[in-house]
């Protein structure tokens, strides 16, 4: 009877490892571990034998059928497992096929470098202020000390739409309508649209766009000037450039600036985005100029502040190195899409 | 403002090269624009010495040279010239070398010989007589100077000079002319200045026995000076003069005008010469011009005069146009006998006005422009004098007619040093200051930490503080000032809630796939016709332009569409198969016409989409996005705007109010746009939308129980909207409806005629607990008697 077993257990098992698919491993739970099965089958026999050797055998039978089960579980699992890898072989995909997306939109480029700068800017205490397009010559002008018979003043370069009413040709502008509405501290942005009669060319357009700063305290020096807009040339230029001051002339301010920042192409050295000079003009800058603060009813005596005009425009051919300013206003979708 | 640097010597000691000139004159607030080099047009022409002199054995003009050219070998050059020996010191222009008449030499050969470079003539160097001896001979220029062999030709021919061009700004106008670049040199670099001394003999008379000076407007003329000079000697003017003249961009005439010119050029004060013998009645009267009067410029052109203008004439008409073109009556010509010579100042808007309603700039009329000083007009016509004493250009009259009515103090500045530092941030000694400024010609003493500053007229641009400031610290140097951190109290910077909410807007639209356009914000004032807006359409009120670049940009828009099919027409155009794009930008409303206050700026956001994807509902529910980011109930409501589809337009009320029009374009006004395939377009008035006060979100708790679906089909009138059956739908599912959703409309066969079968599902919810059979029951009932209300019949 144990030799029974024994060729039971090994019959089983290599049918097991014969078995090719799960009807085979079915065909083999219950030819041998079934109700009917043989292994069962040898357990109702053992009414034969002895108590002594009953279970001593039974012991072996059980043995005998757990392990024929471990190897049946096995063989499941290890044919499951093959399934499953030849499944998930057949389906395999073509990773380089175009990707299903819902295409997002851009924002077009100059509002992408204006919000780097609105953050900048943000970040270092300036609220972000609007002011009317369309402007009077009183704020774009006279306060700004632009007397009337300033060549600035000249129709060639300010387009008007009444007499003393014409499209803002400055953002300084807005610093006027802040310093009247708002107390020293004053530490504002105005981001906005600007026009002036230039023709259009690659370089020139009638419509552009300035980022104004405007910093009125007790106590502003130029120092505080070099160091607002130092810290804005390293987030935009990157953390070694430098910064230059250069003596220049707005009606606005004064002392007045042109403001260079070291070439960020070659740093320095001179190449050709800088035309060899090392460095890259990018805004204009100065103490607010003390009869602007009186015309918005600040005493210069107690307050001083200074002021900078950024060009968007500029700023933005240069970042993308776009070589015509029109194509920002052509909003051609091949162009609005590389930003 | 174009200067030769060698002639800027004659009034400052410049004791460092050209581009350390310039690079320190930039730091002190003077750009240069750019440094020409005289003679940069020939490059790599060097005196040679012909060492040997060979027949070409194949050609019977030609010779073969051998070159000393101061190098360690002899160059071989061939030439065809004749008037050659050996030992002739000659101009070499050696392999790669460039001739100022455009030739680029390389070497080559002659006929089989090896030649390497080109021996040159006075016409290939565009040399004249009068430039060097000898150029005008036909063959080789022979140098008569012993030069070393090597010698670059530019300094054979003593082409070292340099025209500086220098960016004067606006606030100094007294930089404009020699003597002022030469004086902020001379306080740049630390050295002398030394301007002319006018002193100059005169030959007796009395300038009152020949003419009269009356000015009868001195507002626009504050100061005017006459001279008479006798006996003119008409002639070129010499070289040096000439050539800084012609330096600074002027073409010299003879020596009278040329010195007119040279004066404004070295003192910045236009002069202007009259044919003495032409001035009717012997009277200048400076006035201002009477109506239908006339003159003929020095350039042959005919002018009407107007009242405003202001002109000098003499006892009949109009002689000159003030401060800006002289009448060609009193021209100074070869023959001229006798001259009447001015020196004055007019008021520079006056001359700015003539001059654009004239039409005419003149290197006169720019400089009374910017402004001249009242005091230099009598310095210039000194000058004038002492050059024509000096040229022997005639005899000058005794006497000045000095017309003006008092000239001006210098004005006295008392500015504390630390007043100045505070501004600078900078720690500048008081010391420096006073320097600084004495320097710069500002008088400065200091006592007790106050400085108390003398600025004479000329520099009319010093009016305090802030000037003196600026003054001191271009001179000590910009590098000083290093910048220091924000100080005061920390904040952060904040927005205004409408840039808020623009930003989010356009996050939102991007992320729908809309890409944002930049366009102009004046249009062609035919936009309006183009999208066929009715004639009394407010719309049509938009403010014009008084001087627009064009009739293309000449009215303020009052709409963002007509700029949006003009995007989509450039895209559709260049084949590009679809786009959505956005623009968030203002519409003007003027309050009144004529303009008489700012107008209304009103934010509006324009969308556009084209594609074989879009469709009137594609665009719908873009609106319906950005409504809901808002805060707004939309409704929509059929809508007639002339430019959109009739059949396919809606308005969209946002919590009851007009917030938007939504359609296809009509295809006759996209066809006006160039625009042959379909494209819809929304306006949306976000001023509506900002003020929408969007309510603060709270949590409700998710749904316990389960939701039953129900779907609804039904058989209507084909031209009832879907929207109504929906709001009876809502209506009759009271509270415990949560989603309806329409899955299908039909028409067609099957479907009687005028009708059409639509089909929803809606979901049934209630809070407080599983719905029963029964309440489905009474609920669907309710349903089904409001769109049985509507005419709609239930499918079974």
């Amino acid at each position: 009877m144990k030799q029974q077993l024994e060729q039971i257990k090994s019959a089983a098992l290599s049918a097991i490892a014969a078995a090719e698919n799960s009807a085979d491993c079915e065909n083999v739970r219950v030819k041998y571990l079934g109700k009917k099965g043989e292994l069962t089958a040898i357990l109702k026999m053992m009414g034969g034998l002895s108590p002594e050797e009953r279970p001593i055998m039974g012991q072996l039978v059980n043995t005998a059928k757990a392990e024929v089960d471990a190897a049946l579980g096995e063989k499941i699992a290890e044919m499951k497992a093959k399934a499953t890898e030849l499944k998930l072989k057949e389906e395999t995909i073509d990773i380089t096929m175009p990707a299903k997306v819902s295409k997002t939109g851009k924002l077009h480029p100059l509002n992408t470098v204006l919000n780097d700068m609105i953050d900048i800017f943000q970040s270092m205490g300036f609220d972000v202020v609007d002011g009317p397009e369309v402007e009077t010559d009183h704020y774009n002008f006279e306060c700004l000390n632009v007397p009337a018979d300033h060549p600035a003043r000249d129709m060639q370069d300010t387009f008007y739409l009444a007499e003393n009413i014409l499209l803002r040709t400055q953002t300084s502008a807005a610093q006027i309508r802040t310093m009247e509405t708002r107390k020293p501290p004053i530490r504002v942005i105005c981001p906005g649209r600007v026009f002036r009669a230039d023709e259009v060319d690659a370089t020139h357009s009638p419509v552009f766009h300035q980022i104004e700063g405007l910093v009125v305290d007790k106590g502003i020096t130029m120092c505080d000037l070099k160091g607002v807009l130092e810290q804005f040339a390293h987030e935009i230029y990157g953390k070694d450039t430098k910064v230059k001051f250069r003596p220049s002339f707005f009606p606005f301010t004064e002392p007045s600036v042109e403001v260079d920042v070291s070439c960020s192409e070659c740093g320095g050295k001179g190449c050709r985005v800088c035309k060899g000079a090392g460095w890259i003009e990018i805004l204009g800058a100065g103490m607010v100029h003390p009869n602007v603060l009186r015309s918005c009813g600040i005493d210069p005596e107690e307050y001083s502040g200074f002021a900078f005009g950024i060009g968007l425009d500029r700023l933005t051919t240069t970042r993308y190195k776009i070589s015509d300013i029109r194509l920002l206003f052509e909003n051609d979708k091949r162009f609005l899409d590389q930003f | 403002m174009k200067i030769s640097f060698n002639h800027l010597k004659n009034y400052v000691d410049i004791n460092v090269p050209v581009n350390e000139l310039c690079d320190r004159m930039v730091m002190a607030g003077f750009e240069v624009e750019s440094i020409g080099a005289e003679g940069e047009n020939i490059k790599n022409v060097v005196a040679a010495r012909i060492v040997k002199l060979e027949p070409h054995g194949d050609s019977d003009h030609l010779q073969i040279c051998q070159m000393d050219i101061g190098a360690e070998n002899l160059v071989q050059i061939v030439t065809g010239a004749q008037n050659i020996k050996e030992g002739d010191l000659v101009p070499a222009a050696l392999d790669n070398s460039d001739l100022p008449n455009g030739m680029h030499i390389k070497a080559g050969k002659l006929r089989g010989v090896e030649s390497n470079g080109m021996l040159c003539s006075g016409e290939e160097l565009c040399l004249t007589e009068e430039d060097y001896e000898g150029a005008s001979v036909h063959g080789i220029l022979i140098l008569k100077d012993e030069w070393a062999t090597g010698t670059d030709m530019r300094k054979v021919l003593g082409l070292d000079d340099y025209i500086i061009d220098f960016k004067i700004t606006a606030n100094r106008p007294d930089c404009n002319c020699f003597l002022g670049v030469a004086k902020e040199a001379s306080v740049v670099l630390g050295t002398a200045y030394h301007p002319p001394v006018p002193t100059y003999k005169t030959v007796g008379g009395d300038i009152k026995d020949f003419i009269d000076v009356e000015v009868k407007n001195y507002d626009l003329c504050p100061r005017y000076i006459g001279r008479v000079v006798k006996n003119l000697r008409i002639k070129p003017s010499p070289a040096w003069m000439q050539k800084a003249i012609s330096a600074s961009g002027m073409r010299p005439i003879n020596n009278i005008v040329d010195i007119t010119n040279f004066v404004m050029l070295e003192t910045g004060q236009p002069m202007h010469a009259f044919n003495y013998n032409d001035l009717a009645d012997k009277k200048i009267i400076v006035r201002n011009a009477r109506d239908g009067e006339k003159i003929t410029t020095l350039d042959g052109k005919d002018y009407n005069l107007t009242p405003d203008m202001l002109v000098i004439a003499d006892g009949e008409k109009p002689s000159c146009i003030a401060g800006i073109m002289g009448g060609k009556e009193s021209e100074i010509e070869d023959d001229t006998k006798d001259l009447f010579l001015e020196s004055a100042k007019f008021r520079r808007d006056s001359v700015r006005k003539t001059g654009r309603a004239l039409g005419i700039r003149t290197e006169a009329s720019g400089r009374f422009e910017k402004g001249v000083d009242i005091v230099n007009v009598g310095f210039a016509m000194d000058r004038a004098l002492q050059l024509i004493d000096e040229l022997d250009a005639g005899d000058i009259i005794d006497g000045a007619l000095d017309r003006n009515q008092g000239l001006p103090e210098d004005k006295i500045l008392n500015v504390t040093s630390k007043s100045i530092v505070d501004l600078l941030g900078v720690d500048i000694p008081e010391s420096k200051m006073l320097e600084i400024l004495n320097s710069l010609c500002l008088p400065t003493t200091a006592n007790d930490g106050v400085l108390t500053v003398r600025v004479p007229s000329i520099r009319d641009d010093i009016e305090g503080r802030a000037d003196l400031a600026e003054e001191v610290m271009r001179i000590y140097g910009y590098d000083h000032i290093v910048g220091s951190a924000m100080r005061g109290d920390v904040v952060r910077g904040t927005k205004l809630p409408s840039r808020i909410k623009s930003d989010k807007l356009k996050s939102l639209l991007c992320g729908m796939g809309c890409y944002e356009i930049a366009t102009y914000s004046f249009i062609a004032s035919g936009a309006v016709d183009t999208l066929k807006l009715a004639a009394d359409d407010a719309r049509r009120n938009a403010i014009k332009l008084i001087n627009p670049l064009g009739d293309e940009y000449s009215t303020l828009r009052t709409q963002l569409v007509s700029s949006m099919l003009t995007v989509m027409a450039t895209n559709i155009n260049r084949k590009i198969d679809s786009g959505r794009f956005f623009e968030e930008s203002k519409r003007f409303v003027a309050k009144s016409l004529p303009l008489n206050e700012q107008p209304d700026e009103l934010p509006t956001l324009c969308i556009g989409l084209y594609g074989k994807d879009e469709d009137f509902f594609t665009l719908k529910g873009i609106v319906e996005e950005v409504m809901t980011l808002c805060g707004a109930h939309t409704q929509y409501k059929r809508s007639s705007e002339p430019y959109l589809h009739p059949g396919r337009q809606a308005e969209v009320l946002a919590n009851n109010v007009s917030a938007a029009v939504l359609g296809e374009v009509h295809p006759e006004v996209a066809a006006s746009y160039g625009i042959d395939t379909r494209v819809y377009v929304a306006e949306i008035k976000l001023d509506v939308l900002y003020a929408i006060n969007k309510r603060k979100t709270t949590y409700k708790p998710l749904p316990k129980f389960p939701a039953v679906e129900r779907d609804f089909a039904m058989l209507c009138d084909a031209d009832i909207p879907v929207g109504d059956l929906e709001k009876a739908i809502i209506s009759g599912g009271g509270r415990v409806l949560e989603k309806v959703e329409l899955f299908d409309v039909y028409q067609g066969s099957q479907i009687p005629e005028g009708k059409k079968s639509v089909a929803y599902s809606v979901w049934l919810r209630s809070a407080e607990g599983t719905l029963t059979d029964a309440q489905i029951e009474e609920i669907s009932a309710k349903i089904i008697a409001k769109l049985e209300k509507l005419g709609a019949e239930l499918r079974k």
